[in-house]
């Protein structure tokens, strides 16, 4: 079946079907997907993936049957567990929750950030199926928790959430993915930063290995304000994280983050974007990845500096430890600039692990496979031990325990 | 015989570094190599140690009544052997006090002694490093990262006092101190010996060896040794040069 059925005959399950605007717009996309057809030849974000899991879908979307919970737990601290992409509405004095609405679609719709040819995201906006919006009112000091759960297998979840941090406000978000079933979550975050405002975004990802996650994140940073992100990749089914950032405002940052660990023919498919509008901005964009036996991944980074984005700052890096010769990581970083006064660099070290290093480690006493595990810790012990939040911290640790156990 | 290493020849892509060496060394003494550069010095190190980039084309090493070449490097470090590191290697983001008291631990576990308790390491390494004039800071510090050239030797002696082996191998510790360090690293060396264990150490030059006394210094030219002596060997050697062995 192609895209163009599949949807006409899944449209009640979609929403905002019945909106002109949004109509029209996924008409275009249909177009993208007929004229394209997914040529990976021309389509860096295509690269590695396997197409037959995304194409031949077949859409099933079932609506919960609870709504999710939240919790305030009175200490400006919430948790939310969304199920099959929705959440309940709430609202208090400090955030408010709704569904999403047709708006926002429109809204997004017009941002050109992200190529064109993303069909993930193009696939995201013509099936979209649920998603929610939260708002963090003016100078509160938030943290939320969202586990997110999948109820069924040969689910298809295509989610588009919008996050809007008022004036002066600061949100702490974890989100968590830990599904088991085989099933395919789209997700698309839709970040608004006011002014003076600050969102720091942790994604800790956990999937079984039927579980393919595409995650798609564009914030938007007005003047002073900060957007972190962190993402812990330790999956075993196929991830991809995608995310981009606009410095639309003088004195704002972006500093985009990620850490992999993959085995097995697992892949990952990675990629930054910084898009630098105005004066005396900052950004960093740093991905780690750890590969075993056949996994492969790809990281893409890019910072954009427009022309009147003076005294911008933009770092890229990119570091990789293969255990397996048949692991393979690529990665491409890209500057483009058009401003005359920045301070930019990139840089990227990808290759097996430093036998050097091995030695050292076992000439004082220590197994191989102790010193093989001890430097794969240290070569993430900066991404590991900023985590401030002592729960998370353990969380993650507990993961990279499970990981590192089956590193022989 | 302590160790006792019979015409050894080794050699790495292609190129034979080692050619037929003998060397023996009982147990309380200390042995000095001294060559030119490119003889095989430091080859002879890591093949001991255990480096396996190396292939073996003949001879024999026993250590501790131990064929040495069926221990792999971590074993060879547990039997009590340990190489102070010409260039030891920066390791970002290992701290070096659990590094320790992990090498230690894998040791003693070897000898079926008792493992060490955190607070009992803390105090041995404290007064260890404290010997050396190593400052309590550098001990919260990644190994050997961002530490001077004379940092990291002291270091690598720290490591060996905390280790205590019964042969250690000096690879050049002499090269790149000032004469203060010079003199720290070699009496932490000095402080370490007894009539139990057994040093041999490889320089260029003799200025290490009138702080660290040899008991027999061996001349190594082109892959073997070709004399071996007392001190006096050394002291020609500073005023001749390598030339005349050649």
């Amino acid at each position: 079946m192609n895209i163009q059925d599949n949807y006409l005959k899944n449209k009640k399950n979609i929403f905002f079907t019945e909106n002109e605007d949004v109509e029209n717009h996924r008409k275009k996309l249909i177009n993208i997907f007929e004229k394209d057809r997914f040529d990976k030849k021309n389509n860096e974000s295509l690269k590695n993936v396997n197409l037959k899991n995304f194409l031949d879908f077949n859409y099933k979307y079932l609506v919960p049957e609870e709504t999710s919970v939240i919790n305030n737990n009175h200490d400006n601290s919430y948790s939310i567990v969304s199920v099959n992409g929705q959440c309940a509405s709430f609202k208090d004095d400090k955030i408010e929750i709704t569904k999403i609405l047709d708006e926002d679609y429109n809204d997004f719709s017009k941002n050109d950030t992200i190529e064109k040819n993303d069909h993930f995201v193009n696939l995201n906006s013509l099936f979209l199926n649920s998603g929610f919006k939260i708002i963090i009112k003016k100078n509160n000091n938030i943290k939320i928790k969202i586990s997110n759960i999948i109820t069924d297998d040969d689910l298809t979840i295509f989610q588009k959430n919008n996050y809007i941090c008022e004036d002066g406000s600061s949100l702490n978000l974890i989100e968590e993915f830990e599904n088991k079933n085989n099933s395919t979550s789209n997700i698309l975050n839709v970040i608004k930063l006011e002014k003076n405002s600050q969102l720091n975004h942790f994604l800790i990802q956990d999937n079984a290995p039927d579980h393919n996650l595409i995650i798609t994140t564009h914030s938007s940073c007005k003047k002073d304000s900060i957007y972190n992100q962190k993402v812990y990749n330790f999956s075993e089914g196929y991830v991809r994280n995608f995310h981009y950032s606009e410095l639309i405002e003088t004195n704002s940052e972006a500093d985009l983050q990620g850490i992999f660990f993959l085995k097995d023919n697992n892949t990952s498919n990675n990629k930054t974007f910084v898009k630098h509008l105005a004066e005396n901005c900052k950004s960093n964009q740093v991905y780690k990845g750890i590969l075993n036996d056949h996994s492969k991944a790809t990281y893409f980074s890019n910072t954009h500096v427009d022309q009147e984005a003076q005294k911008t700052e933009g770092y890229q890096l990119s570091k990789g430890i293969l255990l397996s010769d048949n692991a393979s990581y690529f990665s491409k970083p890209e500057l483009k600039i058009y401003a005359d006064d920045v301070k930019c660099s990139h840089g990227s070290t990808i290759g097996p692990i430093d036998e050097n290093a091995i030695f050292y480690l076992r000439s004082r006493g220590m197994s191989k496979i102790a010193a093989t595990k001890i430097l794969i810790s240290s070569f993430i012990n900066e991404e590991l031990s900023s985590i401030d939040n002592e729960q998370m911290s353990e969380k993650i640790q507990k993961k990279l325990v499970r990981y590192l156990s089956q590193v022989k | 015989m302590f160790l006792e290493i019979q015409d050894l020849s080794v050699k790495i892509e292609n190129k034979n570094i080692l050619k037929g060496l003998n060397l023996n060394i009982n147990k309380g003494e200390v042995h000095a190599i001294m060559g030119p550069n490119g003889c095989g010095k430091s080859t002879l190190a890591n093949v001991l140690a255990g480096k396996e980039d190396y292939e073996i084309l003949n001879g024999k090493i026993n250590f501790k009544d131990n064929d040495l070449f069926d221990l792999n490097i971590e074993e060879r470090a547990q039997e009590g052997m340990f190489l102070a590191f010409q260039y030891p290697v920066e390791i970002p983001g290992v701290n070096i006090t659990p590094f320790l008291h992990s090498a230690i631990n894998s040791k003693r576990k070897r000898m079926n002694e008792e493992e060490i308790d955190n607070l009992s390491f803390a105090k041995l390494l404290k007064s260890k490093a404290s010997d050396l004039g190593i400052n309590i800071d550098m001990l919260k510090r990644s190994v050997n990262t961002g530490f001077s050239g004379g940092e990291k030797k002291r270091y690598e002696i720290l490591q060996m006092s905390i280790l205590n082996p019964d042969l250690a191998i000096l690879d050049e510790t002499d090269s790149g101190l000032d004469i203060d360090a010079l003199k720290i690293v070699t009496d932490g060396v000095n402080k370490l010996k007894t009539k139990d264990n057994s040093f041999l150490i490889i320089t260029h030059y003799q200025k290490l060896l009138d702080y660290i006394k040899p008991d027999y210094v061996h001349v190594m030219v082109n892959g073997s040794i070709v004399k071996s002596g007392g001190s006096e060997i050394a002291v020609e050697i500073e005023k001749d040069g390598f030339q005349k062995f050649q």
